[in-house]
């Protein structure tokens, strides 16, 4: 059997190397299954075929403009920048961050091919072969054995394989990089224990820490604004503080609750630190946290510094340098408030960020322990500090698992206890707990927006998620049956969110999303009103 | 006297223990690398569900525990069965398995072969007779199971399009060249040395460095000899030296989970690497030292991307 596309093709001088089509992709559960229940894919403009990478998939993630090269010599120029940023990604100083690891996944796979049905991407799009975990490994290790290894510069294509440097192979793996969520359920099951998510986030390192290249939304949108204005949002340290109080209203106006939320309080046990996209999209969710820990007496504050009002860290997706900025203004402030811990909420890559990746770029005064909400949560549930009373959330609950707080932090029991105690018609999903599949919007697909990506990220990221939502519903997809898709992340929340408003999952199946402390706060006897609207 | 083919086969043993050392050593002097572990950790004590000590509180006075029986466990059902091949991809697990478990028992054999010779020259006879029915077994089923193995491997990377694609000649050449070594020893078994006693003639001729005399070799199994000699030698500079990457992928990233407290080991290592000088050439990096890069931030960004 011949397949479409060959290894080697990535460097092949054409328009676009594949096109997707809907008939190809992963069958979707009832009432997906009929033709003409979910949107048509469709073409790039012909403006943006001009403008940017499209000669991948037809799929734009980097929506920095690039100018393909127009001469020999324009291309040779990229293809040594090129090489030149992968021996730094193979140089003790530059790369110490990730050199063992990157290197034992480069120089170690046995070509087995066990991954390749674990990856949900590579599943969702039909297997198609350009998102077969290990086609963007193969072309990376093809080229550092071609270009950078004596056995390479010896016996050529006998010990690399077939693959050709232009500029073609360049962009394409650049946008490939951004086709892969860095969930690692690849190398769960690889017998070797080689890292296919880890070679493609050390691709997305080599173009943005030596090209300066990334999407938007992640590096000049994402981390540059984040160091520079406070927050990925744009939120301001004045747009902050007038959103908790607008928060603080909102509280008494659906609870009755006065509370007064604690702001750079000194002295505070917990810094709690939220995404701030919270704030702007579900501010339900800081609201909850707030009812909780002053209901259950917590010693906490929040921060209104720059950066200290963000838990995210896109860093901890492209670029090292970017990350370890970010993880170091987190403790900064932290330190400056004085308090003991800091506490991330419902935000699963600043869990990943803060309490596992940069924990090796922290030292003397600038290590602080950081740590989950989870444990703190279940805490005050197990403790019974809260009353609650569970048939309050009596209509069918499902759970998420975000890839970052649970695979890669091992973070598990904590919320499902709170959700066995809080929610009598809880139900896994399968697979679940560290074998979750991502919500599609992981390594930060679901804020990039730009273009066609969310419909890409919609088709094929989301959907095996979306496959299993529908499943761990499907006896009671009737849209008069209310249900809730709990995500403790908000990442998560917005690949969720723009996955059911892509296939209309609320309207035709009466799925609702959102966290895990409005479920908390929904089930409190004492506040009268339903805390969470799922109309 | 040691004859040419005596010198040549410590030779290639010493190369083969040397570059696989050195391998070692080079992976285990590199830097310390940002947490990246991989959930569930089977030295977890919450392993069964892939828990860690992030599912606690106060994880900087937690007193960690660590569940070593369970980590040795997982190892071993890797090591010895390949688990995750045998969970995920059954129909290649029926040949790698194999060929793998007929590798070790050829190791086993080798270090009977081994063991026996030094018994025999210790003047300990009384435990030679099991030494010979463990090393007729060993030798038997090892080979046997190898070279099905390497058979049905190679028979599967080139007839099947997704094992095919990803591999490079030296991929297909690996698998010939064992296959080679195997089919000329089970030959040389077969017609020559059923009982293995020329093996381990030669093996007590290697280990009394030549005092005992060395048997005369027919042509198929000196050609044999020759070929695994070099086999010895190639593999270390290759991918088959596989299982070094495996020590270090399972044990120093996917269950690595050391934490960064004030004053550890860890710690000293971070602070180390933090002074190294970084040379990137993106507009936001300003080539100091990562410390120095990550106190003072420069956030310039590129409009276009050209080359
Ligand atoms: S990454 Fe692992 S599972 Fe995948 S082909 Fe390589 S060795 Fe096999
Ligand atoms: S890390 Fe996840 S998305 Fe990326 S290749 Fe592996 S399984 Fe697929």
């Amino acid at each position: 059997m011949t397949k479409e596309v060959r290894i080697k093709d990535i460097g092949k001088p054409s328009k676009q190397l594949i096109k997707l089509r809907l008939e190809d992709l992963m069958k979707l559960p009832p009432p997906y299954d009929k033709p003409g229940e979910e949107p048509e894919m469709t073409e790039p403009k012909e403006e943006w075929r001009e403008r940017y990478i499209t000669e991948l998939d037809g799929y734009i993630a980097i929506d920095v403009p690039f100018e393909k090269p127009k001469t020999k010599e324009e291309e040779q120029r990229l293809i040594q920048r090129f090489l030149e940023g992968l021996k730094k990604l193979l140089d003790k100083e530059n790369n110490w961050t990730f050199l063992q690891p990157l290197l034992l996944s480069l120089e170690f796979c046995a070509k087995c091919q066990t991954c390749n049905d674990a990856c949900p991407i590579y599943l969702a799009s039909g297997k198609k072969e350009i998102y077969r975990p290990t086609y963007r490994s193969e072309v990376l290790r093809r080229i550092w054995k071609r270009y950078l290894t004596p056995a390479g510069k010896v016996f050529g294509k006998f010990v690399s394989g077939d693959i050709e440097l232009n500029w073609y192979t360049i962009a394409r793996l650049a946008e490939l990089a951004y086709r892969c969520t860095l969930c690692r359920r690849c190398t769960q099951v690889c017998p070797i224990g080689v890292d296919n998510g880890l070679i493609a986030h050390e691709i997305r390192k080599l173009f943005s820490q030596e090209m300066g290249v990334a999407p938007k939304a992640l590096h000049e949108l994402g981390t540059v604004q984040h160091l520079k204005v406070g927050s990925s949002t744009a939120l301001t340290p004045e747009g902050f503080k007038d959103i908790i109080e607008f928060i603080e209203d909102d509280i008494k106006e659906r609870t009755g609750k006065n509370i007064k939320i604690p702001v750079d309080e000194k002295g505070a046990d917990i810094l709690l630190i939220h995404n701030a996209g919270e704030y702007l999209s579900w501010p339900e969710n800081p609201a909850a946290f707030a009812i909780i820990f002053e209901e259950a007496g917590i010693s906490w504050t929040l921060s209104s510094e720059l950066v200290g009002y963000d838990a995210v860290n896109y860093g901890v997706w492209y670029d090292d340098v970017q990350l370890a900025r970010i993880a170091m203004k987190h403790v900064e402030v932290a330190r400056k408030l004085d308090v003991n811990r800091i506490v991330v909420g419902e935000c699963g890559h600043a869990h990943k960020a803060l309490c596992v990746v940069a924990d090796r770029v922290l030292a003397d005064e600038y290590n602080i322990p950081r740590e989950s909400c989870m444990p703190v949560l279940w805490d005050i549930v197990r403790k019974k500090k809260l009353n609650l009373d569970p048939e309050k959330n009596n209509f069918p609950v499902t759970l998420h698992d975000p890839c970052n707080m649970v695979r890669l932090m091992g973070v598990v029991e904590p919320q499902r206890k709170i959700l066995r105690e809080i929610c009598p018609q809880f139900r896994e999903m399968e697979p679940h707990g560290v074998y979750n599949y991502c919500c599609g919007g992981g390594s930060g697909f679901a804020i990039m927006t730009s273009m066609n990506f969310p419909e890409w990220r919609n088709k094929v990221a989301t959907r095996m998620k979306f496959k299993q939502i529908l499943n761990a519903f499907k006896d009671c997809i009737d849209p008069s049956i209310k249900k809730y898709v709990c995500a403790p992340c908000s990442n998560c929340k917005g690949a969720i969110r723009d996955m059911l408003d892509h296939y209309q999952a609320t309207m035709k199946c009466g799925i609702y999303y959102g966290g895990l402390v409005e479920l908390m706060v929904n089930a409190m006897v004492d506040i009268e009103e339903p805390f969470i609207e799922m109309f | 006297m040691l004859s040419p083919l005596q010198i040549s086969s410590y030779l290639a043993f010493a190369i083969f223990v040397i570059v696989v050392l050195w391998k070692f050593v080079k992976y285990a002097t590199m830097p310390i690398h940002l947490r990246w572990e991989l959930y569930p950790v089977p030295h977890e004590p919450e392993h069964e569900h892939g828990g860690s000590f992030f599912e606690h509180q106060n994880i900087w006075q937690l007193e960690r525990k660590h569940d070593k029986l369970n980590e040795l466990k997982e190892m071993l059902e890797e090591m010895l069965f390949i688990k995750r091949m045998f969970q995920n991809k059954r129909d290649l697990w029926y040949v790698s398995w194999p060929f793998h478990a007929g590798v070790y028992l050829i190791l086993i054999w080798l270090a009977l072969l081994f063991i026996r010779a030094v018994l025999v020259v210790a003047g300990i006879q009384g435990l030679v007779p099991i030494a010979d029915v463990l090393i007729k077994i060993a030798g038997a089923i090892g080979v046997i199971a190898a070279t099905l193995g390497c058979l049905g491997l190679l028979i599967k990377r080139v007839g099947n399009w997704e094992l095919r694609e990803y591999s490079a000649g030296v991929e297909i050449f690996n698998l010939l060249f064992a296959l080679a070594v195997l089919l000329t020893g089970l030959f040389a078994w077969i017609k020559f040395d059923p009982n293995f006693d020329i093996a381990k003639e030669y093996m007590l001729s290697l280990v009394t460095f030549g005092s005992k005399p060395m048997p005369s070799l027919p042509n198929p199994i000196l050609i044999h000899l020759i070929l695994l000699e070099l086999l010895f030698i190639y593999i270390p500079f290759t991918k088959i030296a596989h299982y070094v990457g495996k020590y270090y992928t399972f044990h120093a990233v996917l269950w690595e989970d050391a934490i960064n407290k004030p004053g550890s080991e860890v710690e000293k290592k971070v602070k180390r690497c933090l002074q190294f000088r970084t040379s990137w050439s993106a507009p936001h990096i300003a080539g100091r030292t990562w410390a120095e890069e990550a106190k003072n931030p420069k956030l310039d960004v590129i409009e276009r991307w050209k080359p």
